[in-house]
């Protein structure tokens, strides 16, 4: 096992991009390798060593034997674990956008709140956000019909609007609250929130499940003939409890699955 | 500047080069004889020397690449390179950025790229996009079959009208030639309807596609323009379209073409869409037999074929209602747009996929024209780019016409999928092109046909746009080493446009400006005078912009190059 240890010496103002300090990429770096190596700073490139400690410890056959930890306030560090295939991240602090988006395999741990986009378009892997994350957790990048279609999110904390947007598989649980249109477009996968929704779960959606353990604001009117279901079994998964099951989004002649905590959503019944 | 490009191997069907091994010598941009011995002498011993690639029909300026760009950001995300040398960065995979554009032609050894689709309206649009391509000379065809005015000309069967109606069009447009898409269906979509066949009329106007491509290829032969009619025919995409397309081949027949500079007297464009059998998807198989035979039979015919690529791609054409039919089909998002008086649009994304039989059997329809059609003078390279796939393939749909191999492989293999063995004949042909035949179809055709007469070739006073790729036609076998062709073609050793060198070791060492290729039709002033009053109420009635605000004014082309014709006689 390698463990690469960076420790913050200097912040920007302009976000660091950690797209290329990945497992995959470094798990045959020594130390000098790491005081050469420019980080993208906007449009230009400087020296990693004005930002970071590096320390290293042990060696690696692959990227799998790698673990990455990164001390500081990584508020301006952008693309933590990008398309990451293989390793372990452990952030400790909250990260700028984009963390994990496009990973494979692997996990990252981020020890405080993720910006937008966290998870963005995984393919496989474990991205776990301690704290919050805001818009898009999970979803396509802007204009593509393709969003997570592997792999597994876990936020502790609450989630901004657009969760999951086009997911076509894997998982997302939302421990926390989340905003609106969560699911909006996804065909395939599984969305659990426990916390409270705003509003409009799954528009669009034309499959996969989204379960709601909190009370919801608002249903779309695409969601159509509830039942009540006691201890469903979704996607291999038994949840205990009494809940409302629709189907929909019928605007899309959608066949997905939105279900709700009869005991919070009796106001739907 | 002078130079000599030593000992290459030298393709040149125009003026009857087959890989001679010989020196290209040129002066001031232009091919010469003899070069003083302070040329500069660059050695390209044994390698493949061809002149500079002409794509006769590409999407590449224009607001629906804009609209491509602005709703596909996931296409803008794909081809990322970031800016080194002379280079601005890049973007884009089939909708690349305009510099991109540019810069990817001139790494595959093209000097000249035709705008396939240019709404008069969006004129202006259209060259200000030009203007920010670099190392290209472009040719936009604006869209005239689904114009109002040429629908009521063609109605009422008023040739003289309509001929002095384009020539200042093509004027006021700064337009090379007469393109029509899906004649009549693009007004039918207006009405959310569409045309069938060449004798369905459009709504209202009650006038037929058959009617308007009769009056549009009289009216281009009597302004002696320097292409043909560019014809996109009615029913693209449908399966049992090619009774359509060899009907609409059909309607040029008898109208005497007059024009020294090019042989034919309609181009059929993307040809590979509208040779369909079958009555449904199910049943859906390829008529490519049917389509190469009536060509085969008949010189007055160009096509380009509008090669599948098997790529994620995205579709854009003024047939509004054939986009819709595709994003009914792949339920993927869809842009429309009516262009007012002039025409319909839409842009669909699309996947075309080796696993799926209908796109398999699409891609091998492609690949039979080109093999079918005897003639390579009478077909050219194109992937209708960016719908069938982005021209950055073109290299790879070489390597498919050049290796049978490749194509045996690809079926064996079922990197295509099985139908193309029940529902095509490709597996049964094994002609393979040669070097002469891929220079031919890539660059001396399309010259011929556009009557580019200073390029596609390397006679004595034609441009020096020339391609040098690092493949030695002596030693390799195309057949069998497939890839490297791929590569070569796709990596210029050089590329030379106006005896500058754009290219080197396939990196771009320099830029241009852009130029715009447009017609300029002299001998009709008084009568194009007379119909722009014609039909001035009619415009300032139905369009929403003055006239004084239609036209293209100078500044907006900053580099054009005019071909000057007479109408009435033939072209210079």
């Amino acid at each position: 096992m390698k463990i690469v240890t960076f420790n913050q010496k200097e912040t920007s103002q302009i976000a660091l991009e950690f797209d290329e300090l990945i497992p995959d990429k470094i798990y045959q770096w020594e130390k000098k390798d790491f005081e050469k190596y420019e980080v993208p700073i906007g449009n230009s490139r400087f020296l990693l060593r004005n930002y970071f400690d590096v320390d290293i410890e042990g060696s690696a056959e692959s990227p799998a034997d790698v673990k990455i930890i990164i001390n500081g306030d990584l508020t301006r560090v952008k693309y933590i674990g990008f398309a990451m295939s293989a390793g372990e991240i452990v952030v400790n602090s909250s990260v700028d956008l984009h963390c994990g988006s496009e990973m494979s395999g692997g996990e990252i741990v981020v020890n405080g709140d993720a910006e937008s986009y966290a998870g963005r378009e995984m393919t496989g892997g474990i991205l776990t956000i301690k704290g919050n994350t805001r818009e898009f957790c999970g979803a396509s990048y802007i204009g593509d019909w393709r969003g997570m279609t592997g792999g597994t999110i876990m936020v502790h904390g609450s989630a901004g609007k657009q969760l999951g947007e086009c997911l076509t598989g894997g998982e997302i649980y939302v421990r926390g609250d989340c905003d609106i249109l969560a699911g909006i477009h996804m065909t395939k996968g599984y969305i659990q929130i426990d916390g409270d929704v705003t509003r409009w779960p799954g528009g669009q959606m034309q499959g996969g499940n989204i379960v709601i353990n909190g009370k919801l604001a608002r249903l779309l009117e695409g969601f159509v003939d509830p039942e009540i279901v006691i201890n469903p079994e979704i996607s291999g998964k038994q949840l205990n409890g009494k809940y409302i099951k629709y189907t929909g989004d019928i605007a899309r002649n959608g066949k997905g699955n939105l279900y709700l905590d009869a005991e919070k959503n009796r106001n739907f019944l | 500047m002078e130079y000599i490009l030593k000992n290459g191997i030298v393709y040149d069907p125009t003026n009857d080069v087959e890989g001679e091994k010989k020196d290209v010598m040129f002066k001031d941009g232009k091919i010469v004889d003899d070069v003083s011995p302070n040329a500069k002498e660059i050695d390209v011993t044994d390698k493949l020397v061809m002149a500079a690639g002409v794509d006769p029909h590409s999407h590449i300026a224009g607001p629906k690449l804009v609209v491509g760009r602005l709703y596909r950001p996931e296409d803008s995300r794909r081809g990322i390179v970031p800016k080194k040398g002379v280079t601005r960065a890049e973007t884009g995979f089939s909708i690349p950025s305009c510099p991109a554009t540019g810069y990817r032609y001139s790494r595959m050894g093209y000097g000249t790229v035709v705008e396939a689709a240019m709404p008069p309206l969006e004129a202006k649009h259209t060259h200000e996009e030009i203007n920010t391509i670099p190392n290209l000379d472009i040719a936009p065809l604006p869209l005239f079959g689904n114009n109002w005015f040429t629908m009521e000309y063609a109605k009422e069967g008023k040739i003289d009208d309509l001929a002095a109606f384009v020539s200042y069009w093509l004027k006021l447009v700064k337009g090379y030639g007469i393109k029509l898409v899906n004649p009549c269906g693009g007004e039918a979509w207006g009405w959310g309807m569409n045309v069938h066949g060449i004798d369905d009329p459009a709504p209202y106007f009650d006038v037929t596609a058959r009617e308007v491509i009769t009056a549009l290829a009289k009216a281009n032969e009597k302004l002696a323009l320097p292409h043909s009619i560019h014809l996109h025919p009615n029913d693209l995409g449908h399966p049992g379209n090619y009774g359509t397309t060899v009907e609409s081949m059909k309607i040029v027949k008898g109208i005497s073409k007059n024009s020294p500079v090019r042989n034919q007297t309609v181009h059929m464009t993307h040809i590979q869409y509208h040779s369909y059998a079958g009555t449904n998807w199910r049943d859906f198989e390829s008529a490519a037999s049917d389509v190469a035979n009536f060509i085969n039979d008949n010189d007055y015919i160009t096509c380009d074929v509008g090669q599948i690529t098997l790529d994620e791609t995205t579709t854009m054409t003024a047939d509004g209602p054939m986009e819709f039919d595709l994003h009914q089909l792949n339920g993927l998002k869809w842009a429309n747009k009516d262009i007012e008086l002039e025409t319909a649009s839409g842009i669909v994304p699309f996947i075309y996929s080796g696993r799926n039989s209908v796109h398999s059997v699409q891609w091998a329809i492609g690949l039979e024209m080109f093999l079918l059609v005897h003639n390579p003078w009478q077909i050219f390279l194109t992937t209708d780019s960016p719908n069938a796939g982005p021209f950055i393939r073109y290299p790879r749909v070489i390597s498919w016409l050049m290796s049978n191999k490749r194509r045996t492989e690809m079926i064996e293999n079922r990197e295509v999928h099985k139908a193309v063995e029940k529902k095509s004949m490709l597996a049964t042909i094994d002609r393979e092109y040669d070097f002469n035949e891929i220079a031919t179809i890539s660059r001396a055709a399309p010259a011929k046909a556009y009557g580019f007469t200073d390029r596609g070739h390397l006679g004595i006073g034609a441009n020096a746009d020339i391609a040098v790729y690092d493949i030695k036609p002596n030693d390799i076998d195309p057949s069998a080493e497939h890839e490297a062709i791929e590569k070569g073609f796709g990596n210029a050793t050089y590329t030379f446009k106006d005896g500058k060198i754009l290219v080197k070791d396939g990196e771009i060492v320099d830029i241009v400006p852009s130029r715009t290729l447009w017609t300029n039709v002299s001998g009709l002033e008084a009568e194009e005078e007379a119909i722009v009053e014609k039909i001035m109420p009619s415009f300032n009635k139905y369009y929403t912009i003055k006239f004084e605000n239609y036209k293209v004014h100078d500044h907006f082309v900053p580099n054009p190059i005019a071909v000057n014709v007479q109408a009435g006689k033939a072209g210079k």
